[in-house]
C-alpha cells in the first residue's frame, strides 16, 4: 500500500492555560498554571480526598444555532468549538468538507457525563413529574461518540467516523488512526481530537484508587509535580483540542497553512494488568513509533512525556525514555501546567508541541523543583530553554494497559 | 381546553423549549424551523404535561406526519376530546381535562 505524507494544516485547543495560541504559550513562558479549586458538584466532590482541577474558567462565546445545540452536552460545545476552529485555520473549501474526502476521528472519555447524569436522575430519583422520561437527545448527547458525530452534523462531514474512547489516550488515538487513514489513502483529511467536558465521576475514580493528588488542595497550582520527589497523583482536568490532518500534495497544491507533519505512529497494548504501568510496554510504543518514523532516537529533540504525576507511572516513563532515548530529547511533562485533560489530552500535547516548533522554545517542566532520583535519567526541562525543535514525540498511555506515540515533524518547506 | 387556549399553550412552548418564536400556523415547521422527529418526541412530552395524560404508542407514532401548527392543535383537540369521552362513557356533554 503506498504511504502518502500527512501534514496539520489547522488546530484549536481549549485548555486551563488558555483559548489561543498565545495565550498558551504566555502560560507556558511565565510558568502560570492552570490548575484550580476542584469547584463543588454537590454530589461528589464532599466525599473526595482530591479537590483540585484542570479548570476552563473563561466563558467561550459559542455561535452554534439551537438544531446543532439540541444534541450537545457540555463536552459536544467543546469539540464542536475546536472542529470549528481547527476547519477554519485550515481554509477548507465547504465542497471538499462535505465531500465525503474528508473523515473524522474524534473522542471523549465517556460521552457526556452530565447527559448520563440526567438520565440516571430520572431512574433514581423521585420526581414530581408524573411523566418523566428520558428526553429524546439525552442519548445523543451522553453516548460515546457524541463528539464525533455532532461534528459531522454540523458541517455536513460525509466520511469516515473513527470515535475512540480508550481515556487517556483517546484523542491520540484519533490523531494516530487519522493519520493512518489519510496516510495509506482511505480519506485525503481527518478532522482529529477529542474533548473532556468538567466532570467529577472521573476525579472519584482516579480518587478511589489512590492516584489524586490530594496534598496540595490548598495551593492547587503546585500540583501536579511530574518526575518531582514530593509528587502525589494526578490532577484531573477538563479541555479539547482539534488538529486537521490533510495529505500532503493536497494541502500544497490548495496553499494551505502547514503547521506540521506527522511522521510516524504507534499504538500497543501492554496485554495484562489495566491499570499498572508497564514498562515493556511503554518502551516496546516509543521503538515502534521511531521505526514507523524511520528515524533514531537521536533524532528526537523534544519528549512530551505522558507523565501524570503518579508516583510509579512516572518512573516507568522516565525509565522508558532513558532505555531508548539516553539523556538526549529534552522531556516536558505539559500535565504540570494544566492537569490531565483525559480524552483530551494527547490532542493538546501535540497542538503545544507545534506551537514550541514555531516559537522556538521549550518549556520546564512545572512543579520540578528536586527530581526524584528514580526519574533522573533523562535530560529533564527545569528551566526554560531556548531551544529549537526539529522532531518531537508525543506519547500517552492509559487505563486499560493502551500505549501510543507519535513523531511530529517541524514542516521545513518541503 | 378552547382551541385559542391549546394554540396559545403550544406557541408558548415552541418559544420555551425549541426557541421558534411566534412561528406561522400553517408553516411546514420541517422546512421553516428545521423542527425534526428529534424535536416532535420532545413535543410529545409537553403535550402530555399539558393534558395530564400519557399518550399511547399509537398516538404517538399518529404525531409523526404532523407539519404544522394548525395540525398540533387538531391533533391535541383530538386527544382531549378521546380521553374525555372515555371518562364520561360518552353519557355526559364532554369537558376536556383542561376545563376541569
Amino acid at each position: 500500500m503506498m504511504a502518502r505524507r500527512v501534514v496539520i494544516t489547522g488546530c484549536s485547543a481549549i485548555t486551563p492555560i488558555g483559548r489561543t495560541r498565545e495565550e498558551i504559550v504566555r502560560h507556558l513562558v511565565e510558568g502560570i498554571s492552570g490548575v484550580k479549586k476542584l469547584r463543588d458538584d454537590g454530589l461528589l466532590t464532599a466525599h473526595m480526598h482530591s479537590g483540585v482541577y484542570g479548570t476552563v474558567d473563561y466563558p467561550i462565546a459559542y455561535d452554534f444555532k439551537r438544531s446543532h445545540r439540541k444534541t450537545m452536552g457540555p463536552v459536544s460545545f467543546y469539540a464542536c468549538q475546536v472542529a470549528k476552529e481547527a476547519l477554519e485555520a485550515s481554509g477548507l473549501d465547504p465542497e471538499f468538507i462535505t465531500s465525503g474526502r474528508l473523515g473524522v476521528a474524534f473522542g471523549s472519555t465517556h460521552g457526556s457525563p452530565s447527559a448520563q447524569r440526567d438520565i440516571y436522575k430520572t431512574f433514581f430519583t423521585e420526581s414530581k413529574q408524573r411523566f418523566a422520561s428520558i428526553g429524546a437527545v439525552d442519548y445523543l448527547k451522553s453516548m460515546v461518540h457524541t463528539t464525533a458525530v455532532n461534528i459531522t452534523k454540523m458541517f455536513g462531514i460525509t466520511g469516515r467516523v473513527i470515535s475512540s474512547s480508550t481515556a487517556c489516550t483517546t484523542s491520540s488515538q484519533s490523531i494516530g488512526f487519522g493519520y493512518e487513514t489519510v496516510k495509506y489513502g482511505m480519506q485525503d483529511a481527518m478532522l482529529c481530537g477529542g474533548a473532556d467536558e468538567y466532570d467529577t465521576t472521573t476525579v472519584a475514580v482516579f480518587d478511589n484508587l489512590l492516584a489524586c493528588s490530594t496534598e496540595f488542595n490548598a495551593t492547587p497550582h503546585l500540583t501536579p509535580r511530574p518526575f518531582d520527589v514530593s509528587r502525589d497523583g494526578l490532577v484531573v482536568g477538563e479541555g479539547a483540542g482539534a488538529v486537521l490532518l490533510e495529505e500532503y500534495e493536497h494541502a500544497k497544491n490548495r496553499g494551505a497553512p502547514i503547521l506540521g507533519e506527522i511522521i510516524g505512529f504507534s499504538c500497543n497494548n501492554n496485554g495484562g494488568d489495566l491499570i499498572l504501568p508497564n514498562i515493556q510496554g511503554i518502551t516496546r510504543t516509543i521503538a515502534l513509533a521511531l521505526e514507523a518514523a524511520a528515524i533514531a532516537p537521536g533524532q528526537v529533540d523534544f519528549v512530551s512525556a505522558h507523565a501524570t504525576a503518579t508516583k510509579m507511572g512516572d518512573v516507568i516513563e522516565a525509565q522508558a525514555i532513558g532505555s531508548l532515548y539516553g539523556d538526549g530529547p529534552v522531556v516536558t511533562g505539559l500535565k504540570s501546567y494544566m492537569g490531565h485533560t483525559m480524552g483530551s489530552c494527547g490532542a493538546i500535547e501535540a497542538i503545544i508541541s507545534l506551537y514550541l516548533m514555531e516559537e522556538g522554545f521549550i518549556p520546564p517542566t512545572l512543579n520540578l523543583d528536586e527530581v526524584d532520583e528514580r526519574c533522573a535519567m533523562i535530560r529533564h526541562a527545569v528551566q526554560l530553554l531556548e531551544q529549537p525543535i526539529r522532531i518531537a514525540a508525543v506519547q500517552n498511555f492509559a487505563f486499560g494497559g493502551v500505549n501510543t506515540c507519535f513523531i511530529l515533524k517541524k514542516f521545513d518547506g518541503e | 381546553m378552547e382551541r385559542d387556549a391549546i394554540k396559545a399553550a403550544i406557541i408558548r412552548i415552541f418559544d420555551e423549549k425549541f426557541e421558534i418564536v411566534d412561528p406561522s400556523a400553517d408553516d411546514n415547521l420541517r422546512d421553516a424551523y428545521e423542527f425534526d422527529s428529534i424535536d416532535a418526541v420532545e413535543l410529545l412530552h409537553e403535550i402530555e404535561i399539558l393534558l395530564d395524560t400519557q399518550l399511547s404508542q399509537a398516538e404517538k407514532k399518529n404525531a409523526m406526519e404532523i407539519r404544522t401548527i394548525n395540525q398540533i392543535v387538531d391533533y391535541i383537540e383530538a386527544l382531549a376530546q378521546d380521553r374525555c369521552l372515555a371518562k364520561s362513557s360518552g353519557s355526559e356533554p364532554c369537558l376536556s381535562t383542561m376545563e376541569q
